[in-house]
């Protein structure tokens, strides 16, 4: 075959235009029924939190909608210059997954601070019992004044 | 009645260091200076914690280990609630001299600095580095030039003495949980504050030790340390709130 002879325009409309399997387009709907449901049981249980579930709803609300009305589907493919709507899905769900984790990037390194801030406050806080400790019990000895704060252990070393 | 507090405490944060720790901080009895000690046990898995107040030194316990620049910045943290005027930190391993603290201390005291630098490299000490390294360093000490910071001969020392405006810009959020380094240094340029070097001598690292940018932390350090520098670039100049 020739490459000049072909037509590269027809050829495309060609993959855009063929028609969805059905077994597809009902697999595509019972996975997202069973996403959504998972994340369901996930906040039932406790285990998701809510204000984390919004882009899952409706990434899963999205792809049901998008296996029921295809033509969604290949309106997009021809917006993006992609040949068959499994590119367009596939390019889309990369952009997504690489954006959500981002996200998650930006919200672990949040967590790692408040998580640092709080493990320095223990150490502190602990450290101040401790010392506030040894001067109830010097007191109850009938000690002298206690020096200045101590940390676990003992007075200041000099 | 007690002695006056003194003005100064010294830092020492501590992660695993049971093996050299006692010694530490009975060096720095030996001394006679006027300062309290205070280990940061970075949890530890072993006895620092008990044997540096064994010695003597106050101690505070993180639950988990955060790294050496979280537990400095705990000290920091420590020196503004009690209100200590000056902070020195060294390292809990013996490579720094604790002879040196006063001389750390005079251009802070005197008001001539607000951050003195105890440097390995400004005279011929002996202190010998891996080329790797070396060449590290020097590369870094050049970024520090080009954004405008000052020329350090060591900027990873962690012998150094600070004053008190100094320690509580350091106990804000952007101070690093793992090594501060120029980043760290061109943040506290930019903000006004004045460093200084002296030259000091400091012992080899301790045999057997782990060298800290070992591995792939050899490829990430430089790396992070580049984004950070930039990012202190960037920072604009903040007004410390009035205590």
């Amino acid at each position: 075959m020739n490459p000049g002879t072909i037509d590269v325009d027809a050829l495309r409309r060609l993959a855009i235009e063929q028609p969805e399997s059905l077994s597809t387009r009902i697999l595509a709907l019972a996975l997202c029924t069973a996403f959504l449901v998972a994340v369901l049981v996930l906040v039932r249980r406790g285990r998701l939190r809510e204000e984390y579930t919004p882009i899952w709803t409706i990434v899963a609300l999205g792809t049901m909608v998008l296996s029921i009305w295809f033509d969604a589907v290949r309106l997009l493919t021809r917006a993006v210059g992609a040949w068959t709507p499994s590119s367009t899905l596939f390019f889309f769900a990369l952009v997504f997954l690489l954006t959500v984790s981002l996200n998650y990037a930006v919200r672990l390194s949040g967590l790692s601070l408040q998580v640092k801030l709080l493990a320095q406050e223990v150490a502190l806080l602990r450290s101040q019992l401790a010392s506030r400790a040894s001067r109830t019990l010097s007191h109850m000895d009938g000690d002298d004044e206690a020096p200045g704060d101590a940390g676990e252990g003992g007075a200041p070393a000099r | 009645m007690s002695p006056p507090r003194p003005q100064s405490l010294l830092v020492i944060p501590a992660f695993n260091e049971a093996r050299s720790i006692g010694d530490v901080v009975d060096r720095v009895h030996r001394t006679g200076l006027d300062l309290d000690v205070l280990v940061v046990n970075d949890g530890s898995r072993d006895e620092t914690a008990r044997l540096a107040a064994e010695h003597g030194a106050s101690v505070v316990s993180h639950p988990f280990n955060l790294g050496y620049g979280a537990a400095l910045q705990t000290g920091y943290k420590y020196a503004v609630r009690q209100g200590y005027d000056y902070v020195v930190q060294m390292d809990a391993d013996g490579q720094h001299d604790p002879a040196y603290i006063p001389r750390l201390l005079e251009p802070v005291r005197a008001g001539e600095a607000d951050v003195v630098i105890g440097s390995r490299f400004i005279e011929a000490s002996g202190y010998e580095m891996g080329s790797a390294r070396t060449a590290g360093r020097v590369f870094f000490q050049r970024v520090l030039v080009w954004c405008g910071g000052p020329h350090i001969a060591d900027p990873t020392s962690g012998l150094q003495a600070l004053s008190r405006p100094v320690v509580r810009f350091c106990c804000s959020d952007f101070y690093p949980f793992d090594f501060p380094d120029i980043d760290v240094i061109l943040l506290l340029h930019r903000q006004g504050f004045r460093i200084r070097e002296i030259p000091v001598t400091m012992a080899p690292s301790p045999p057997m030790r782990k060298p800290m940018h070992a591995g792939l932390r050899a490829v990430y350090y430089p790396y992070k340390m580049l984004l950070s520098t930039f990012r202190s670039w960037l920072t604009p100049r903040v007004k410390l709130l009035p205590e």
